[in-house]
């Protein structure tokens, strides 16, 4: 020990001018770390001229592919350089949040129906390129109208809306010699109840009412089919109060399909976007309500499903049918420096061939938002791409039967209607109680963003 | 050890004016600021000023894109009434005690296993320590695949090879179920701290206490209850306020395997400060929820830090 | 007892392992459910080239090596000051470190996203660099002050006698000595930044960007069946830290219970 010591001590010794040295290190060490971090930062926010794109990641991903493709070559032609980013269903809204928080949101980007009035006050005045894309084209049909503008005023060009409907297993309805069904209850649960088989895991119907864009769309329309709503005729508040009973009924078909009916598989209120269509796909479901991409993947993959499944319109209730739309829409970010390349980036990608050639990969998802493309003969080449269209054409807008405003949309946007779902599904609490509670967050709601 | 100053170099000798200021400032001053400095840029600039700016926030209203207003204790007020909050509450609550009190005795288990006579003890300590190591994200997606109701393995092995049950569990979608399902993959990812903490400990009880004991006639169980038990009483108490501050605040694994759900039933509260800033897009109210127990938190950290720092002078 | 738990604690581990070697149509007619029935390595193929999964993998590592650097050195040397040289206001830097980890990023997450937004560092990995040592440091720090207490002093006296300057004994003899010590600190920072969630969820928005914990987490809602390439992006994202573990498993333990809790 001595002699290490000695020698460290040694070594020491001939280093008098460690002191100096370290604190030449040390500086260094922070400088360039200090420099090191000014050139991430400025690498990170190398803002050339670069437009940034944010596209939606449908699970239809032939028709992401050729969008992706379509603005890739309005780049090459423009001579512009363009950088994607994608949002998913479970990542969509935060990123929106964050990206506009921060103040760097991309130039132009692809969003929900809830998308134009939620995030209005970041986004650009696009009026008159909507009205110069909906001329030509016959104008915008009225769901996809009311949901981009605000008092004539356009925050989103729409580009499409979400075809989809009630996929059903023909093959299983053929053989029990059932007929398709038009409501949900009876026909519904009696196919449902019917056609099961518990025992081989196969199940009558998958209807999640958990917080995701199937649960919520499945709430808003069932609550419409009973004759009930969220909002009233004048855009005020209505779940607890103008349209209680209906409501209510509403609400308990949907709790008892989970609970009283015994027709759903375990872990229903769990799932996500994609649970439904992994189940159906597995021979788990005898029908589901899905998006297009549910018919797109089976096709897609050449499941042995495909065959066999028909797609119907959305079912019904007492009061009628009724099923919600979802146009997306182009939303331009005021923050961009690259306005006019964004509209033309639109106009780019609207243009009727484009658009065709999107259409026909998306096998029914990209539905049409113009009266125009409504005729288009694509529609009829296939039976179920009629169910499709035909769902859309009846598409009512979100508010109904009151206006569509920031309220009304925020209401979705918050899954308000699942969280109702789930209180009774799981918090045990009555449907009365539910529908009173839910009441009161969406007329929080309608106060925050009447005051905004 | 008699020294006299001019055996010292330069460093040491003392001048007049240092004198006062080493009086002051204590003996090595100069080299400690130094060295101290990076650390409390970093605590004030990374910690200090958030958690400040962090109050001012809570008491204003923010929504996206729009500047803050401020409302005093709006948001607060407004969030005890709320019942989705203070079920939140609740869930935390019971999330991390069941945690925290199964992971301490499925820790005292780890350690007790490992210090009996097993060949290639450090091999089983490393196997052990693996759910600590792992990446959280990855276990709770792997534990989100487990119990996946329809294609999940679980499920498979309870219905199709055991038979135990009919048909599939929702883990993640029955009420008590998901909460037992998460506090579970919780236990899982955290006993092997609370494992080799207590093995440390007990590997710092002289064996002269035992063998005392055994000659004594004490049975194990006395042994462990009057020996085991109190030697590893200090750390015991660190690691499971340790582990009470942690669970209590953790994010990814309810995030990953239920997002709070089904139907707020395994809500806590990071949950629902994420949720109510992205998802609700309420900043001002989010940073409440994330304040609300901070006196609570500070009390438990007071005494934590107090503990840890008793254990070092020890 | 003792394989109980290690079934318990290694079979997710298997489990995702053979998951990820298995066909999207094996999991989905679950047939042969304990191993790939054919082994296919089609879900890596898809991970690396028809996802960012590279570009994460890129990102992550960049974030922790820088994280582990600044981390060992600031942590290294605020330890020993705290652990040795007397000074004023020494007890309550101690102390001050010590909470400082212990406030949980669940209250921070949204002041520290909003601080680096106005910084300009929003979206960027140099904000998760700048933010990491909130947590890494505290923890190298408190867990190195342990350790240099655990060396004797006599030996940094005896060099000074022999002339050593303070700083000199701390260089010379101090830091060599406790060389396992920095080693297993700097792995657990790396472990940290590593598996870091909520920060790199909140602070980054572009996809490219990301780092693997959320980029993972992110197949969740992104493609229907995605199980397969997302077990081959766990099985690839546990690698690292499960071999560094291995490979410095003693230290690792050596440190924790030396430096980490004492009682």
């Amino acid at each position: 020990m001595d002699r290490r010591i000695r020698q460290l001590a040694e070594q020491v010794d001939a280093h008098h001018i460690s002191r100096r040295e370290f604190v030449r290190r040390t500086a260094l060490i922070t400088g360039s770390t200090a420099v090191g971090l000014g050139v991430l930062s400025s690498m990170a926010h190398a803002q050339g001229p670069k437009m940034r794109v944010w596209l939606f990641k449908s699970y239809v991903t032939g028709g992401n592919d050729i969008l992706a493709k379509q603005v890739e070559g309005w780049a090459a032609e423009r001579k512009v350089q363009v950088e994607f980013d994608w949002a998913t269903f479970g990542d969509r809204e935060q990123k929106f949040v964050a990206a506009i928080e921060a103040g760097n949101p991309p130039d132009i980007a692809e969003m929900n129906y809830q998308g134009p009035l939620r995030y209005r006050p970041a986004l650009r005045d696009v009026t008159k390129l909507a009205k110069d894309l909906a001329a030509p084209r016959g104008g915008l049909l009225p769901f996809a109208e009311r949901v981009a503008q605000l008092n004539g005023q356009y925050s989103g060009i729409p580009r499409l809306v979400f075809g989809g409907g009630l996929h059903i297993r023909k093959d299983i309805l053929a053989e029990k010699g059932l007929k398709m069904p038009k409501l949900y209850d009876p026909d519904v649960l009696d196919v449902a109840r019917k056609c099961q088989d518990t025992s081989k895991d196969l199940w009558g119907f998958g209807q999640t009412l958990n917080r995701c864009d199937d649960g919520n769309a499945f709430m808003q329309n069932i609550l419409w089919d009973y004759g009930g709503a969220t909002w009233d005729k004048d855009g005020k508040p209505a779940l607890g109060t103008t349209y209680l009973k209906e409501n209510m009924a509403a609400l308990q078909f949907a709790v008892d399909s989970i609970q009283k009916h015994k027709v759903q598989p375990p872990g229903v209120m769990s799932w996500t976007d994609v649970s439904n269509n992994e189940a159906y796909m597995a021979g788990k479901l005898v029908c589901t309500n899905n998006g297009a991409s549910l018919y797109y993947a089976m096709g897609a993959r050449k499941h042995p499903l495909y065959e066999k499944t028909q797609v119907l319109l959305t079912p019904g209730g007492p009061a009628g049918t009724f099923v919600a739309s979802n146009p997306y829409c182009w939303g331009l970010f005021k923050a961009s420096k690259n306005a006019e390349l964004a509209e033309d980036l639109v106009r780019w990608v609207e243009d009727e061939k484009r658009f065709e050639e999107y259409m026909t990969a998306c096998a029914g998802q990209a539905g049409t938002v113009y009266k125009t493309r409504a005729e288009h003969p694509y529609w009829k080449s296939d039976p179920n791409y009629e169910g499709m269209l035909q769902n859309i054409l009846r598409g009512v807008w979100n508010g109904y039967p009151g206006p569509l405003t920031p309220a009304s949309i925020e209401v979705q946007a918050q899954y308000i209607l699942c969280d109702m779902a789930g209180r009774v599904v799981v918090g045990g609490l009555s449907v009365e109680a539910a529908l009173k509670e839910a009441h009161k967050r969406v007329e929080e709601i309608h106060r925050i963003r009447s005051r905004a | 050890m008699a020294i006299s100053t001019a055996q010292l170099p330069g460093e040491l000798t003392n001048r007049p004016g240092r004198v006062g200021l080493k009086r002051v400032l204590g003996p090595d001053y100069r080299m400690a600021y130094l060295f101290i400095t990076p650390i409390v840029l970093l605590v004030l600039s990374l910690v200090a000023y958030p958690f400040t700016y962090a109050i001012y926030l809570s008491m204003t209203h923010k929504l996206v894109g729009l500047p803050p207003v401020f409302v005093g204790f709006e948001n607060y007020i407004r969030l005890t009434w709320d019942g989705f909050f203070q079920r939140a509450v609740v869930n935390s609550f019971i999330f991390t005690f069941g945690s925290v009190g199964f992971k301490l005795v499925l820790g005292v288990v780890m350690a007790l296993v490992l210090t009996a006579n097993i060949r290639w003890r450090s091999f089983w300590t490393g196997v052990l320590l693996i759910p600590w190591v792992a990446p959280t994200v990855v276990s709770a997606l792997n534990f989100l695949w487990i119990f996946d109701g329809s294609l999940g393995v679980l499920n498979y092995v309870l219905v199709r090879v055991l038979g135990v049950l009919p048909q599939g569990l929702g883990w993640l979608s029955e009420p008590g179920l998901a909460m037992a399902s998460v506090v579970a993959v919780n236990i899982w990812r955290g006993f092997p701290f609370f494992g080799i903490s207590f093995l440390a400990g007990m590997k710092a009880i002289p064996a002269e206490l035992y063998e005392a004991a055994e000659v004594d006639g004490a049975s194990v169980v006395q042994r462990f209850r009057h020996i085991t038990l109190p030697g590893i009483r200090n750390i015991m108490i660190i690691v499971v306020l340790l582990s009470t501050i942690w669970t209590f605040n953790d994010f990814q694994i309810i995030y990953i395997l239920t997002k709070g759900g089904p139907g707020g039933t395994t809500m806590v509260m990071p949950v629902f400060t994420y949720e109510t800033a992205f998802g609700a897009q309420r900043l001002g109210e989010a940073i409440a929820v994330a304040l609300y127990l901070l006196p609570a938190l500070a009390v438990t950290i007071m005494v934590l830090a107090r503990y840890m720092r008793k254990g070092r002078k020890a | 007892m003792l394989v109980t738990l290690a079934l318990v604690v290694l079979f997710p581990f298997y489990w995702m392992t053979i998951t990820s070697f298995k066909s999207e149509e094996q999991m989905r007619s679950v047939v042969s459910m304990f191993w790939p029935k054919p082994i296919v390595t089609e879900n890596y193929h898809q991970l690396l080239s028809k996802t960012d999964f590279a570009a994460w993998y890129g990102n992550s590592v960049f974030v922790a090596v820088s994280s582990t650097l600044v981390a060992t050195s600031v942590g290294t040397i605020g330890a020993y000051a705290l652990a040795r040289l007397r000074f004023l206001g020494r007890g309550f830097m101690a102390s001050a470190t010590l909470i400082t980890y212990l406030v949980p990023p669940s209250i921070l997450f949204i002041p520290l996203y909003a601080q680096m937004r106005n910084l300009g560092l929003a979206n960027s990995l140099a904000g998760l660099i700048a933010a990491y040592p909130s947590f890494t440091v505290p923890f190298v720090t408190w867990l190195l002050m342990g350790y240099f207490e655990s060396i004797p002093e006599e030996l940094e006296e005896a060099a000074m006698i022999d002339g050593a300057t303070r700083f000199g004994a701390f260089y010379r003899i101090v830091l060599p000595l406790s060389a396992p010590g920095v080693l297993a600190a700097g792995l657990y920072a790396f472990t940290q930044a590593w598996n870091e969630f909520l920060y790199a969820l909140v602070f980054i928005t572009d996809g490219r960007l990301r780092t693997l914990p959320v980029g993972l987490a992110s197949f969740i809602t992104g493609d229907v069946y995605g199980w397969g390439y997302l077990m081959a992006g766990a099985v690839l994202t546990t690698l690292p830290v499960i071999a560094a573990y291995i490979y410095l498993q003693k230290y690792m333990v050596e440190g924790l219970t030396a430096g980490g809790v004492k009682g």
